[in-house]
């Protein structure tokens, strides 16, 4: 018995994420006497996980080489106020573009500060997340940006999350496409399967002859990316910005990795848990507010959710290594 | 040109270029000098054994040489060619593999997908490279199997449930089936029981006898003194003894290393 639970937990570590999940849905179900499983209900919090765990998902894979990436939460505000700010100028298509770039460059200076000058990604994206929300504070001064009404009518705009398809918000589908994707590099390929050495042990990695300086820089690219691009799904979402976008949600992407069954020491990842672990972030979230639990009370669920993860990550790699 | 031509010409000037050249290379950490003006050749079809005290530089000298990092001053050649970029992977295309004493092995990844780590083996699949999982197993099972690891080892399982022992047959295993020109034992066994020991020895004489290289670091001198052609004593990062193995004892080798500590060390250099 204890040897299938360990094996369990070595070769899918998001099942105690899904068992979460079914107990918090039919948790909140009955507390909330359905509302919480009502469609709407559902198909806000599907676009809310969406968003989340795209920027979850770049997480993950930082976490996955051992580093760790907070900027997150202000590159996507950062995302989404280019994308607003300059869709009405270049349409929506070209916004999107630029944003993608935006986030490509923030994380190029995140991966050369971490990757080659060797400074550890905690102050260098503690850094960065302050720095940009300075950013997003300023360009904005105060106001916020808002998609026009010509802006929400292009098809970008509805592709990039400004509509939804069959009902479901096309952010959703951008999230299921970008897990495929990862899932793929990460378990398939040669990269990932350094990407994971590197999390592993990365002097052992590095005398096997992986390039630890490029995978760590590109992984650090690839976080900033998708983090902009979270920012803009959400933003077409919404159709509004303000230089507080995107606060806070390095937390929940942590905490997401983490109640995914992401090792925060690195070498240990699971994408499908990571996008589940969004999911229960998301569900929490929309019962306190269907409970009418003040928001802020929230964030202090995220913070201890991120030290338990981080407690019973110790203690369930220890059973699933136990020989 | 047999083992033996090999052994007979190497001692004479320019009958054979060293395959592995080492010039006045330095090393310092700081403050702390590793080696200092090490010059030491080493050629195609011989087994050296490298001994010295903890500290004396063994390790330092081969993680230069393969690539791990470079010398702080000095030149290293291979195949007659000066090393300007030093990376573990320019060293494992140049045809060296490491079995390295502390590191090698990523404990998060499967026996297989260590097993080759650095080289994956592909498939297209709609033109996409992915990992050749069927090969991985195979190859890797094949490998580790041959080499006496449990039947009970699954090679998709991580390769953190291995014993030390394990681990490092499966080091021993990789760097042999991989091996090219030059194979680097980094005190080969450690973790191992008697048996094995012997194996590894007899393996070593093997791969020297198939042509190549073969550095055999140890504090063993005794072990090493059987199998080795040549000895070669670092001592506080330099070279002080460098001998056919017939031209000194074990016995006389042991006095070197022993007393080494007590020669005088010229004025070390401030950083």
């Amino acid at each position: 018995m204890r040897r299938f639970v360990a094996r369990i937990l070595r070769k899918h570590p998001e099942g105690i994420t899904i068992g979460l999940v079914v107990l918090i849905s039919c948790g909140f179900a009955i507390i909330t006497r359905g509302s919480w499983l009502s469609v709407g209900n559902l198909q806000a919090l599907s676009q809310l996980t969406a968003v989340l765990a795209i920027i979850a998902f770049g997480e993950a894979i930082v976490i996955a080489i051992g580093e760790i990436d907070i900027s997150v939460g202000s590159v996507s505000g950062i995302g989404a106020l280019t994308f607003l700010g300059l869709a009405p100028m270049i349409g929506s298509g070209g916004a999107v573009i630029v944003t993608l770039a935006c986030g490509m460059l923030i994380g190029a200076m995140n991966g050369v500060l971490v990757a080659i000058v060797g400074v550890p990604s905690l102050l260098v994206t503690l850094g960065s997340l302050f720095l940009f929300q300075g950013v997003g504070y300023v360009i904005t001064s105060g106001f916020s940006f808002a998609a026009t009404n010509t802006v929400r009518s292009q098809l970008i705009y509805k592709v990039v999350g400004g509509g939804e398809v069959g009902g479901i918000n096309t952010a959703v589908i951008w999230a299921l496409v970008i897990l495929a994707v990862l899932q793929l590099i990460i378990f398939e390929t040669p990269i990932g399967n350094r990407v994971l050495a590197i999390g592993g042990d990365t002097p052992s990695a590095f005398s096997r002859g992986v390039n630890v300086i490029r995978i760590k820089f590109g992984v650090f690219v690839v976080s900033g990316v998708l983090a902009a691009f979270a920012g803009v799904l959400d933003a077409a979402f919404i159709g509004y910005a303000d230089g507080s976008f995107g606060a806070t949600m390095e937390l929940s992407a942590i905490a997401s990795a983490v109640l995914g069954g992401c090792h925060l020491a690195g070498g240990r990842v699971s994408l499908i848990g990571t996008l589940f672990g969004a999911f229960i972030l998301r569900g929490i979230q929309s019962f306190l507010i269907i409970l009418g639990v003040q928001p802020q009370w929230y964030i202090l669920v995220v913070g201890l959710l991120v030290v338990l993860g981080s407690l019973a990550d110790r203690t369930l790699t220890r059973i699933a290594l136990k020989k | 040109m047999t083992y033996e031509d090999n052994i007979r010409t190497k001692g004479t000037p320019d009958a054979k270029k060293p395959l592995i050249s080492i010039k006045n290379v330095s090393l310092s950490y700081g403050n702390f000098q590793a080696l200092t003006d090490v010059s030491v050749d080493f050629y195609q079809g011989e087994l050296v054994g490298l001994v010295g005290d903890n500290g004396a530089g063994k390790t330092t000298l081969i993680r230069i040489i393969s690539g791990i990092m470079p010398p702080t001053s000095g030149e290293v050649y291979f195949d007659g060619e000066k090393i300007t970029k030093f990376h573990p992977k320019k060293a494992i295309d140049l045809g060296l593999e490491c079995i390295q004493q502390t590191i090698g092995i990523c404990d998060n990844l499967s026996v297989g997908r260590n097993y080759f780590l650095g080289r994956e083996p592909t498939r297209r699949v709609f033109g996409l490279p992915l990992l050749d999982k069927k090969k991985i197993r195979e190859e890797s099972a094949k490998v580790v199997h041959d080499f006496g690891l449990r039947d009970t080892v699954d090679v998709d399982d991580e390769i953190a449930l291995l014993s030390g022992g394990e681990k490092q047959t499966f080091k021993i295993a990789r760097a042999v089936t991989f091996r090219n020109r030059v194979i680097i034992m980094d005190e080969p066994t450690n973790h191992l029981s008697v048996r094995e020991r012997a194996r590894v020895n007899d393996l070593a004489v093997q791969l020297k006898q198939q042509g190549l290289l073969v550095l055999y670091i140890t504090h063993d001198i005794f072990q090493i003194h059987r199998i080795a052609d040549r000895i070669v004593i670092l001592e506080n990062g330099r070279k002080v003894t460098d001998v056919p193995r017939d031209a000194m004892s074990a016995e006389v080798l042991e006095g070197i290393i022993r007393d080494g500590s007590r020669a005088p060390v010229k004025g070390t250099k401030p950083a």
